[in-house]
């Protein structure tokens, strides 16, 4: 038996480190140049590992951070570590709305019968199903003529009427799998439906809930098409249009872009790293027992 | 569950607080352009306020997808006052009325006269003039001379013959794979500007002067241009990456390329050693031609236009001028100054004679080349008229498709030549 | 009182109740997108160019009767549906397997689950840098390693014909979206109780019978979820199709989000670009509706 244990071992850590260098790879080429000259990226062959190790990008977006004007540094660099104040303001915000208000959507989605139910789990998915471009100039419109343009609230609405969707229609179907039998005996014991909720369906969907919420946060750090469309001040930009702004038509910094991508995905895998501990399976089949 | 229902609860209201407080507060004249050197943009701006009185702020977005923000702007309606604007798409935005002429503002005139014609009709639209210039200059070759020594070359091609025999006795001494680098890819960037440069420099036009199109005859340069990319294609001379990439720029300073076309200011990033491993190398060339045709040519030009949302256009006005043409003082000040410490190409007539000027780029291109390069610029008309860029984005697939030899040339040419006739009666050119 | 507020609560139709509780979602969802959506849908009835203002008309379902008889909307068509297919299928059958991976007790996995998500994590502009470097034919990273370790003989131009632009493109994509799916997936497999598991080991299944008759099925709500989510996120593809084809070469990789991008943002032709993307919305619902179908019927099974 202790025999067999190792073996699905040596298997699991095989297949884990084939889907580590898949996944890390390529990231890790990313790491790798950050640290190296613009030129050395055009090697043939490639410079795989940085020789020497230049630290000119990372200091100035610190020192940029840090001593603003002072530091001499391009303006990119220095605005770039400010901007994350937004990002996580934005990302922070929706991750949370989205799962509060997304998993009260879904309890009758998942649990109810009621005329109409169909029409609104599809009517909910509408907004997703034609391309964000062509509604980007309508959404920019309406925000400017209502004063909410170049404001980062506009961005946590509309990365929320875009997220809501997929949070509904995830934790609907994870509710499905919670048995009925559990909240039928809550009702019996005299629970209102929304009892039921917050005792019985909230506390077995955690990782549900969890998975969500890391959705939500990282989908809307990545999100730039409305960061940029709706912002009109360098004062609004979210750390993914900073990154962006490293492109300037006659030159391109591409070491400064890769360096602020290594460090932009530093904190949506801190955010899935503190979270994802609520991804734990043993929750149904414990309160099933009990 | 309770608890965090506070916690959520706290942080929606912190989200509504921190939401309502942000929001843009008023610096005057709000100028929007692509993020080339903020701090200097921002320090001219400065120079701009102690002259004028009025307050000014850069707004810099994204530069690839500049072009898409400021569409969705204007839509909007944002008070964006002064905004850079790119050639290719003056047409459009002209004619959408999202930005001014300044043909008929005061002084004008005076600024005017300093520029080349060229230039001026890169700027104008329906016999307006729409701004006042940038940065402009000239698409040009740029070679590698250690590969064409390699192979021992003693000179850069003269004609397109010439540079597909050079290719190939590069490919033959090993030197590189694929010598030659065509931009041939989608884009407006790419594949109609290199169609420009090889068809102009065989003498030819891809429209006459009344917006006929050209390209469909038989043995027209249009056509040959399209031969010849053909037949290196074939021969391996000419990479077939041309097709996709989108910065030739990068195979160049890689060193992994000897030949290609450029914007004249690309040969800065080429020849500098911190970002290029071909620095030192990568030298200008006049743009080949044929045994008939010396050289051939177009002019870019990036300008400064008031916007329809401006709400002062006086101050706006004061604002262009400084920033195109002449500061307080009298003098060419911002224009200069990136020509001097950035290298960045000038139209102003006073400026060519001015020594400092000269030596300053002198370092990364030939000057002189450079000035010869730009006597062979062709005027086109024709991309100044507002279907330019719907008739362009049906051209890429097709016009790739003809060049790989998956679709017959002459029915391509005649279908494009077709749909230009139909834009061009639509919109009654 | 507690008792009478719980029993008027109780009797309160599943109908009001389900308007009550979606009540919020959907009044977010409606006040951003809403007006949005119908401005769309009205220009998508106009013609409307804004490169020629003043001659806005309502000219009802012509943009959409003139895409339908255009081979500009039946070519794209065509190559969006092959990449979506191509794309939906690569990205549920890799995250599938790598959700049962990690759904394997083993010492690192919640490293390993958090280090998954990074190319989802990677902001658009750099993952289009790093797929131009992994792919360029002179100085790829791709090409060399292949290059050592002696797979090809000489740098290949994988953007440059059919089919490997498409098989990249696709492998490019997958590779930034298969994290989500791997993260739906597993909390998915984290509803399966390990008791069950374990009387099917004590009844003597082996792995495989174990997969079919208890993971799949108990898998499926989630797996139809992430089937339907990938469908509609790749037919909707643009990024990646920007960055590293534009669309080329010769309209091989010509999806409809590329057309309405160009007829949108390039031609400012917003009636066109309006009723190509209700099209393709269209299309999107109606395949969306039939896989909710067919895939929910799955799991009465």
């Amino acid at each position: 038996m202790k025999a067999r244990a190792h073996v699905r071992l040596a298997i699991v850590y095989v297949a884990a480190a084939i889907v580590l260098v898949g996944t890390i790879g390529p990231f890790l080429w990313l790491v790798s140049s950050s640290f190296q000259y613009e030129r050395q990226l055009l090697n043939r062959p490639p410079q795989w590992l940085p020789n020497p190790i230049v630290l000119d990008s990372y200091r100035e977006i610190f020192e940029g951070a840090i001593l603003g004007e002072a530091s001499g540094v391009p303006y990119q660099s220095r605005i770039f570590l400010r901007s994350f104040a937004n990002s996580f303001f934005v990302a922070g915000s929706v991750a949370a709305i989205a799962v509060l208000v997304g998993a009260y959507a879904a309890y009758p989605l998942a649990r109810l019968h009621f005329r109409g139910r169909s029409v609104l789990l599809f009517g909910i998915l509408a907004s997703r199903l034609i391309p964000a471009l062509s509604l980007a100039i309508p959404i920019v419109l309406v925000a400017k003529k209502i004063g909410m343009s170049d404001k980062i609230i506009s961005l946590v609405f509309i990365n929320l009427s875009f997220i809501l969707p997929y949070v509904i229609w995830l934790l609907q179907s994870y509710f499905k799998s919670i048995p009925m039998e559990l909240e039928d005996a809550g009702r019996i014991d005299g629970c209102s439906r929304l009892q039921v909720v917050h005792k019985i369906i909230l506390p077995l969907s955690l990782p549900g809930l969890t998975s969500a919420g890391i959705l939500a946060f990282l989908l809307t750090w990545g999100e730039f098409l409305f960061a940029l469309l709706l912002s009109e001040t360098p004062a609004s930009y979210t750390s993914t249009v900073v990154v962006s702004l490293f492109a300037t038509d006659v030159d391109v910094s591409f070491v400064s872009i890769i360096t602020a991508g290594v460090i932009s995905v530093i904190p949506p895998i801190c955010f899935a790293l503190v979270f994802q501990r609520f991804i734990i399976s043993g929750l149904l089949s414990g309160s099933l027992k009990g | 569950m309770l608890r965090s229902h506070k916690l959520l609860a706290l942080l929606l209201v912190l989200a509504l607080l921190i939401g309502a407080t942000a929001s843009a507060q008023d610096d005057g004249l709000k100028l929007t352009g692509w993020p080339y050197e903020v701090d200097v943009v921002t320090e001219n701006l400065g120079r701009f306020t102690e002259q004028s009185g009025h307050g000014a702020v850069f707004l810099p977005f994204p530069s690839n997808e500049y072009r898409d923000k400021m569409v969705a702007s204007f839509v909007a309606g944002t008070e964006f006052d002064v905004a850079y604007v790119r050639d290719s798409y003056l047409a459009e935005w002209a004619s959408a009325g999202w930005i001014l002429p300044i043909s008929d503002l005061e002084g004008a005139d005076e600024l005017l006269a300093d520029l080349p014609a060229g230039i001026i009709e890169q700027m104008s639209y329906d016999g307006d003039v729409y701004g006042l210039p940038y940065y402009s200059g000239v698409q040009t070759m740029a070679y590698n001379a250690a590969h064409l020594a390699a192979a021992g070359i003693m000179a850069p091609p003269a004609t397109w013959d010439e540079m597909l025999e050079q290719a190939q006795m590069i490919k033959d001494a090993g030197v590189v794979d694929y010598p030659i680098l065509m931009q041939l890819r989608s884009g407006e960037n790419y594949l109609l500007r290199e169609w420009e440069t090889l068809t102009a420099a065989r003498g030819g036009r891809l429209f006459d002067d009344d917006f006929n199109p050209l390209f469909q005859e038989e043995g027209s340069a249009a056509w040959q241009a399209l031969d010849w990319l053909t037949e290196g294609l074939d021969a391996g001379l000419i990479d077939p990456a041309s097709l996709t990439d989108d910065d030739g720029t990068l195979l160049m300073a890689a060193g992994t390329t000897s030949y290609m076309t450029t914007t004249d200011y690309t040969l800065k990033a080429m020849n500098d050693p911190e970002q290029s491993n071909a620095a030192g190398d990568i030298k200008n060339a006049l743009i080949p031609g044929t045994d008939d045709v010396k050289s051939g040519t177009w002019g870019y030009v990036r300008l400064y236009a008031i916007t329809n949302n401006a709400q002062d256009m006086d101050a706006a006005w004061q604002l262009v001028q400084f920033l195109g043409g002449k500061d307080a003082t009298g003098v060419y000040y911002v224009p200069k100054r990136w020509a001097l410490e950035f290298g960045l190409g000038f139209s102003p007539a006073p400026l060519y004679e001015d020594e400092e000027v000269r030596n300053s780029i002198s370092g990364w291109i030939d000057p002189d080349l450079l000035s010869e390069q730009s006597e062979y610029a062709i005027s086109r008309p024709y991309r100044f008229v507002p279907f330019f860029s719907d008739w362009e984005i049906g051209s890429w697939g097709p016009l790739q498709a003809a060049i790989l030899g998956d679709a017959d040339k002459g029915e391509v040419l005649n279908e494009l030549a077709e749909e230009w006739n139909e834009l061009k009666d639509d919109w009654g050119y | 009182m507690q008792t009478r507020r719980e029993t008027d609560r109780k009797e309160m139709s599943p109908g009001m109740l389900a308007v009550l509780f979606s009540a919020p979602a959907v009044l977010i969802i409606a006040a951003t997108i809403l007006a949005p959506f119908l401005m769309a849908v009205f220009l998508s009835l106009h013609n409307w160019n804004l490169k020629r203002p003043g001659r806005e008309r309502f000219i009802g379902l012509e943009n959409y009767t003139d895409w339908l008889s255009d081979s500009d909307f039946w070519g794209p068509l065509q190559t969006t549906f092959s990449f979506a297919f191509l794309a939906v299928v690569v990205i549920v059958v890799i995250a599938l397997l790598i959700a049962l991976l990690l759904n394997e007790k083993f010492p690192g996995r919640g490293l390993l689950r958090a280090l998954l998500l990074v190319p989802w994590a990677i902001p658009s502009v750099v993952n289009a840098l790093l797929w131009k470097w992994l792919l360029n034919p002179q100085y790829g990273l791709l090409n060399a390693v292949f290059f050592e370790l002696g797979i090809i003989t000489e740098y290949q131009n994988v953007l440059g014909s059919m089919p490997s632009v498409m098989i990249w493109l696709v492998i490019a994509y997958s590779w930034i979206h298969i994290p989500l799916a791997t993260l739906l997936l597993l909390s998915g497999l984290q509803t399966i109780p390990d008791d069950i598991y374990e009387s099917a080991i004590v009844d003597g299944a082996g792995v495989g019978q174990r997969f079919l008759f208890i993971t799949l099925p108990m898998l499926w709500p989630m797996l139809s979820i992430v089937i339907i989510f990938e469908m509609i996120f790749a037919l909707k593809v643009f990024d990646i199709i920007f960055v590293l084809t534009a669309g080329g070469p010769a309209d091989a990789t010509n999806v409809l989000g590329w057309q309405i991008y160009t007829e949108t943002f390039r031609k400012l032709d917003f009636g066109a670009g309006s009723s190509i993307a209700m099209l393709l919305g269209g299309i999107t619902l109606a395949l969306a509706i039939i896989f909710y179908v067919i895939l929910d019927k799955g799991v009465e099974r």
